[in-house]
Formats: C-alpha cells, structure tokens, sequence
C-alpha cells in the first residue's frame, strides 16, 4: 500500500458491510477513514469539540437512514456546533431518500450519492470535499495568523495600518493622523515586522484574505 | 326501555296489594273511631228524646197551673155572684114569712146551697129554708152542732163588717156518704145597725159542679183539699195512670182559706213526635256528614284530577319531545297509539293511523305478507327479541327506510296483556353512516394496500442497495489497487481488472432493476398538497374510534393553536396516523391496564434557525412501553411482536415519513407507555 494522504475521512454507516466496503474502497485510493456505526457513536467522540479542533482536512460520509439518530440530525449537530464548514459532509442515501438528501444540500451538505454507484466517482467527490476542506482551514489558519499577528500592534500602528491598506499614502497618512511624515515611516515599517511582510501591497493581500 | 314500563306497574300493584295488610292497627283504629261516632250519635238522639219529653212534661204542667188558676177564678166568681144573689133576697125588708117564700125559689136556682137561715143579731133562729133537691141534711144531725161554725163565720162577718165564711165540715148522709159543707154568714145591716145574720150551708162538691165549665171538669179531676192533701171535695173522674199531674192552688176566701187541686190525667206522651224529630236529627247530620263526605271527595277529586293533569301534562311533554316513535297495538293488531315523533318518522297523521285495520300505512306494499305474518305470530303470544329487531317502513312519500322496533307486551292495570307497545328508532342516519365508514375503510384498505406494495418496494431497494453498495465497493477498491500496481499482479491482474469490471457492472445493473421497479411503483410519490393537521386527523378518527369502543380506550385529540397546513401525501399520513393509533391502543389491550388512553397532539416545532418548519405529530400510549430488546429492532423491517403481524407497519411508518424529509422517533411516556413522534414540513403559504 502507498503512504495514506493526511486526512480525516469519517463514515457514519449503520450497516457493517456498506461501511466496511467504503473503507476498503477509499483505502484504495491512499485515504485512511474511521468509521462509527451510529450518529451516537461520532457525537460521543467528537463530543466537546468545536471549530478549531480539526486541523486537517476532513470530510464525512454519512448515512442518512440509521437507527437512533439519523443522518439529518446529525447533520443538523454539526451545524449547530460550526462543524460543517470544516468537515464537508456526503450524504450516502437510497432512492427513497433523494429528495431528503437535496434538501440537504440546499441546508449546506457539500453532496449527497445515490447508493450503490458511488465507487470512484464517490472518491473523487471525497477529494474534493477533502480539497474543500484543507482551503477552508487554510483560510482559517491564516485569519488566526493574521488576528494573532494584530494583536501585536499597538493602537496607533493599527490605525496607521487600516490607512495602508485603504491605500492612503504616507503623507495622507500623516495629515490624517496629525504626525509627521517621520512618524508614520516609523510606524509604517513596525507594521511591517510585525505583520511579517515586506510592501503594502502585500499587507493588503493578507489583509484581504481574511476573514475580517 | 319501554319494555321496562309494564315490569314496574306490575311492582308497583303488587306492593299496593300488600300494604294493608302490613298495617291492621290503623283498621283497628278507624273501626273503633267509626263505634264512638255511632256512639255519640245514639247518645245524642237519646237526650233529643229525652229533652223533648221533658219540655213536653213542662208545657202541660204550666198549662195545668194555668188551668187550675181559671178554675180558682171561676169558682171565686161563682162564690161572689151566689152572694150578690143572697143579699138581694134581703132588700125588700122581708117579713119570716115572705123570706121563706123568696128563699125558697132561691135555694131551687142555687143547687149548692143546702140550707138558708134568718137569724138575728143574737144568732137565734129567725127563718130558714132547706134546699128541695135533697132530704134535709142536718136532721139526723142537730143542727146545734153546726152552732160553733156559724158562730165563728158570723163573727167574721161582723168583724170583716162583710160577708165571711166558715172552715167546712162534713155532714153524715143517711145513705152512708156525707158531704163536706161549709158555712156562709152575711151580716144584716139597717144602716149602720146590725139587725141580724143570714147564713148558707154551702155543699162543696155541688160548688164545683156548679161553678166550672164542662171542659175543664172532662179531663180533669178538681177538688178542695185541705193543707195537708186530705180531700174534702171532688169533682170530675180520672184515669188512673202514672201519668197524673197534678197542681195546687189556694183560694183565699173571708174566713177561710181553700186549697183546690187539680189532677189531669195525660195519655203517654207520643213518642212518634220525638222520633220524627230525631229521624229529621239523624237525617239533617247525615246530610251534613254527606255534604262534608262530599266535599272531601270533591276536595280529592279536584286534587285528583289536578294530579292526573300534571301527569298527563309531563306524560304528554315526555311524548312529545321523544325522539324515538312509539306505537301501542291491541291484540287484534290495530293501532291505538301513536306518539308525535312516530307520525313525523312515517309522514302520516296521527288520525290516518289510529283504528286502521289490515294492514298499516306505513307498511311497504311488497313486505305486507312478512309483516302480517310477523304481526301473527306475535299475536300468538311469541315474545319478540329483547334488543329488537329491524324491519323496513315506508313513508308518506313512499320512500322506504330502515327503523328498529322493540317491542314490549302492554299491560293494564288489572295485569292482563291489552296489546304491544313498539319503540321505533329510525336508524337510516345510522346506515348511512355506517356505510359510508365502511366506504372510508374500504377507501383506506385499498391505499394501503397499494402503499404496502410501493414501501415493499422501497423497502427491498434499500436492503438490496446495501449489499450492492458493499459489493461495488470492493470492486471498485480492487479495480483501484490493481490499476495502481500493474505489474505486481502479472498476467492474472488483467484479469482480475475485468473480472472486477463485471462485478461492478452487475452490480450497478442490479442497481438498475430495483431502482426502474421502485420507480415504477412509486409514480405517485411526488403528490404533496397542504392539509390542515384537524383534517388529517378528522378522518381518520372514525376509524380510531372503531377500535378503540372494542378496546374500550379514550381517544383524545390536541391540535396546537396556530399550527400552520402540513405539507404531504394525504392518504400517505393518514396511513402512517392509523398505523400508530392502531399499535398504540393493542399496546394498551392487555388486562393489567386500567387507564386506556390515547392521545394524538399535533404542534408547531420552533424553528431552529432553518429557514423551513416543522410539524411535530405525536401518538401516545399509556402501555407498558418496549422492551430494551425490541427498542433495538423497531424499525426493522419484517421485525414484529404480533403474532398475525408482517412486521412491516412501523417501518413503512418510517419510510413515509422520511421521504417528507421529517423523522419518526419513539421516547417513553412516563410514568408508563411509549410515545411516537414524527415531524412533518410545514406548508409554505403558512
């Protein structure tokens, strides 16, 4: 077998053999998943967690008919906790649970898969979803770069910064913030340090790429 | 209910019966009331008698005084007119000679007087004349010794300076009687000398004779007597006799006194008088004993008749507001009775019913045969079926509907059987209503039928998807692993590789059959319409209580105010509501439990942020809950606790409410029995 891809792949499946046969499935293709028989069974050891916990990208492959607690209320606890955005999650279902299963795409689910044609396609899709996912933690990641890195900042920095990148040169800059030229170059290039880069344009770009 | 009637009167005449006799002290009383009455009223008319008889008693005793004291006048009178006569004998200054001639025709005028005499002043003899009608009463006798009697009234008499008389006396008779006499003295006086004396011998038998009229002298016996009652004079004849009155009166005379008495002799006093009187007595208080009977019995009347009103009056109202139609036939099979509501149900009057021979109008030409021979039988004295049976009458109109008749023997209240009495319902609304639950059921049993073959469907498609999905899976994995390492697997790799390609194609084609057959079936799966949570459960609630009068449980229904249209298959989840009030009252069908209950509640869920809303259906039981083994394999399918069970209810439950995108759950009701719940989409023009 060929080195797993780093990812998280969980499949809630009541029955055995279906879960079994995705596992094997997706082993074929170097993803490693766990698998829970029931929506109880992930929610006890996910119990707890919130957004920040996953740092790799993840997905699930859940099932929307199972005893106990069903898919879509599974679904709806993820939501509940922020989960969702991190985790992409393909709902497995039957004929008869079409309409339930794009009713939860339209509420967020990243797809759902018709058993039983689901073999490579299905994969890609969880490679996209997985692709989904890392993007998305990315972004997460570099907005708590980008919050961690702020809070280094002192208030008058942070202003002369919000000036930067709303494009203002340094003589405006200085105008508006009543401080001289000399100041704000001060200023301007602790801004830089500190946010860890080197020109403005690249201050706006970080900027623009969070969340904020 | 209307048989019952009879049954009571017949107590109620029974213990009529017995009354009396439980009570003899009260006869015994009345009768002894009854003897004291009579009692009193023979007492009463005994004293009537009595008092009559004494006031009778009275009345002649008065008119005997009053007799006597006319008698006492008259013979006063007679005294007073013979003096007047003996002093005109002395006014013409007789000599002895003419006076004895005078005297003479005097004495045959005056029978009484027995003897006159002339005597001077000196009292001798002068003259003297004897009477004619009798021998000469003083000869046997001298008549020296009447000396002293003449003494003493001439003495009076010139006392008196008048006429005075002298005590009597009784002279001997030869023949051996004697008469009382008594002497009379007239002083003569020549101015104011006295010259001498004439005296009278008066008898006084003759006195009496003389002096009173005949009718007092008939009846009666009047005599002189003296104080002491010795008789001196009688006069008159009585009968002897216990009725004898008698009275007394003094006659004061100059000189003397006199007692006359008289005796009156009175036939037994007639009782017929007093017993008239007291028959007018008995009569006049039977009268008013009858007018106050009357009056009583007027009284108890008027009370009776008021009585019998106000019962007539309730009876009449009882009648009139029935819903039920009655009929009374006597036994020859004519109507004698009928109720208002009986006319309404058949549209004939009351008048084109009564006293209708043959057969009766209401009665369908076709079924009149079967009627009449039913009406036989019961005139043989067969008794009809104790919960009635059911028959066909025809209206006015003409058209024909259904009625329960319960029949019940009519009994008077001698307790001989008169006739029937009918109660007649019209049960038409009843059929009617059953028919069209039957078309309800038969309605549902074909959907349901024809859901049960669509979730088989469903059904199998998912449990054979799981394996195909397990089974494209692998090969689809093993495709992966042998494409990824082609030379590892040599020549048997290639095909390996195509013997896994044809796995997955059966397999995807398998895929294919079940999903065209439940395609196929499920056409219809699309259909969702909003309907408001009250029609769903209105009906199917005619159905729930069907069962639940057999199982004897109480079914409630809640519908949450507010609670917008549900958006699904109608027939779908009137199916699914069925199915769960159906588990849940057998859940309750054991004889441990007491409290059967269902509840069907329908709510509005909160929405959580979605922009969709949910309808939250809830069914109820107070059963004895599922076991944890069974909790396991609910919603199973094939999996069931009954014995005659397919196992498929709950889980075709599931699937319908699934493929509306809501869920069914089951929690436990506490303190007892299980509650299932599924949510259903809210219509969206809510």
């Amino acid at each position: 077998m060929q080195p797993v891809i780093d990812a998280r792949i969980f499949i809630v499946d009541d029955d055995a053999s279906v879960r079994q046969a995705f596992a094997w499935l997706l082993r074929s293709r170097r993803l490693y998943s766990e698998v829970f028989d029931s929506a109880e069974a992930f929610q006890r050891q996910f119990e707890g967690a919130d957004g920040t916990a996953t740092e790799q990208p993840c997905c699930m492959l859940l099932d929307v008919r199972m005893p106990g607690l069903s898919g879509l209320a599974l679904f709806d606890w993820l939501i509940e906790r922020q989960l969702h955005l991190a985790m992409p999650v393909i709902f497995l279902t039957g004929h008869a649970d079409v309409p339930t299963a794009v009713d939860a795409v339209k509420r967020g689910a990243f797809d759902f898969c018709e058993k039983p044609f689901s073999d490579n396609a299905l994969v890609d899709r969880v490679e996209q979803a997985l692709a989904h996912s890392e993007a998305f933690l990315k972004v997460r990641r570099h907005a708590a770069q980008v919050r961690a890195r702020q809070t280094e900042l002192t208030e008058r920095e942070r202003d002369v910064m919000r000036l930067l990148v709303a494009g203002l040169p340094n003589k405006l800059i200085a105008d508006r913030l009543d401080v001289s030229i000399r100041t704000v170059e001060v200023h301007r290039s602790r801004v830089f340090d500190k946010m860890e880069v080197k020109s403005a344009v690249e201050l706006a770009n970080l900027m623009r790429g969070g969340p904020e | 209910m209307i048989q019952e009637f009879p049954a009571q009167t017949a107590n109620a005449d029974t213990l009529n019966v017995s009354q009396p006799a439980q009570r003899p002290p009260s006869t015994v009383r009345r009768r002894a009331l009854w003897g004291a009455l009579v009692l009193l009223v023979a007492a009463l008319l005994a004293m009537l008698i009595w008092l009559a008889g004494i006031y009778e008693t009275n009345q002649v005793q008065a008119r005997l005084e009053r007799d006597t004291g006319e008698a006492v006048g008259d013979v006063r009178a007679f005294f007073a007119h013979s003096v007047q006569g003996l002093q005109v004998l002395q006014y013409a200054d007789p000599t002895p000679n003419s006076w004895v001639i005078d005297a003479g025709s005097f004495l045959s005028e005056h029978r009484e007087i027995l003897r006159l005499e002339w005597r001077d002043s000196a009292l001798r003899l002068q003259a003297h004349v004897d009477t004619p009608f009798r021998a000469p009463s003083f000869d046997r006798q001298g008549r020296s010794e009447v000396q002293s009697e003449i003494a003493v009234a001439c003495a009076n008499a010139r006392r008196f300076s008048g006429p005075a008389y002298a005590s009597s006396y009784f002279v001997p008779m030869a023949n051996g009687l004697g008469q009382e006499v008594m002497e009379f003295c007239l002083p003569l006086q020549n101015g104011s000398k006295l010259t001498g004396y004439l005296t009278a011998s008066y008898a006084l038998r003759d006195v009496l004779e003389r002096s009173l009229t005949r009718p007092m002298t008939r009846n009666n016996q009047i005599s002189f007597t003296e104080g002491d009652g010795t008789r001196l004079a009688v006069f008159g004849s009585i009968r002897r006799g216990s009725r004898i009155f008698t009275a007394r009166q003094l006659m004061d005379l100059p000189g003397t006194t006199l007692v006359l008495r008289m005796d009156s002799w009175r036939a037994a006093p007639d009782l017929f008088p007093n017993v008239l009187t007291a028959l007018v007595t008995l009569v006049s208080i039977a009268l008013v004993s009858v007018l106050g009977l009357l009056g009583e019995d007027m009284r108890r009347r008027f009370k009776a008749e008021h009585d019998l009103a106000e019962v007539l009056a309730f009876r009449q109202a009882m009648e009139d507001s029935l819903v039920t139609g009655l009929r009374a036939r006597d036994l020859q099979g004519n109507t004698t009775y009928v109720n208002p509501a009986f006319c309404q149900m058949v549209g004939f009057s009351a008048e084109e019913l009564l006293d209708h021979s043959g057969p009766a109008p209401y009665w369908p030409p076709e079924s009149g045969d079967e009627y009449r021979q039913r009406q036989l039988i019961r005139q043989a004295g067969n008794l009809p079926p104790r919960e009635g049976y059911e028959s066909v009458f025809m209206r006015k109109d003409g058209s024909r509907f259904p009625v329960l008749v319960i029949e019940a023997p009519l009994i008077n209240a001698q307790g001989v059987q008169t006739g029937w009495m009918s109660a007649l319902l019209d049960i038409s609304d009843q059929r009617r209503v059953e028919e069209l639950s039957r078309a309800g059921l038969e309605r549902l049993q074909a959907t349901a039928r024809l859901a049960t073959v669509g979730e088989m469907a469903s059904l199998l498609s998912h449990e054979l998807n799981q394996p195909l999905a397990a089974i494209s899976g692998y090969a689809a994995g093993s495709l992966n692993l042998l494409r990824a390492d082609p030379q590892g697997a040599g020549d048997i790799g290639s095909e390996l590789s195509l013997a896994m390609q044809r796995i997955a194609e059966q397999a995807e084609r398998a895929g294919k059959v079940i999903k065209s057959v439940h395609d196929f079936v499920r056409r219809r799966d699309h259909v969702r319409e909003a309907v408001a949570p009250q029609d769903l459960l209105d009906d199917i609630l005619p159905l729930v209580h069907l069962q639940a009068r057999q199982l004897s449980v109480r079914v409630q229904t809640e519908v949450e105010a507010g609670t917008p249209s549900v958006l699904c298959d109608r027939t779908m989840v009137e199916q699914v509501l069925l199915n769960l009030s159906r588990n849940a009252m057998q859940a309750m069908d054991s004889p441990g439990i007491l409290e059967r209950s269902l509840l069907i509640r329908v709510r509005a869920l909160k929405a959580n942020g979605t922009s969709k809303k949910w309808l939250e259906f809830s069914v109820a039981d107070l059963g004895q809950g599922i076991a944890p083994e069974v909790q396991q394999q609910l919603f199973n399918p094939f999996f069931t606790t009954k014995a005659e069970g397919m196992g498929l209810g709950l889980s075709l439950c599931r699937t319908v409410v699934e493929q509306h995108g809501g869920a069914l759950e089951f929690s436990a009701n506490l303190p007892h029995g299980t509650v299932l719940t599924f949510t259903l989409p809210a219509a969206d023009v809510a």
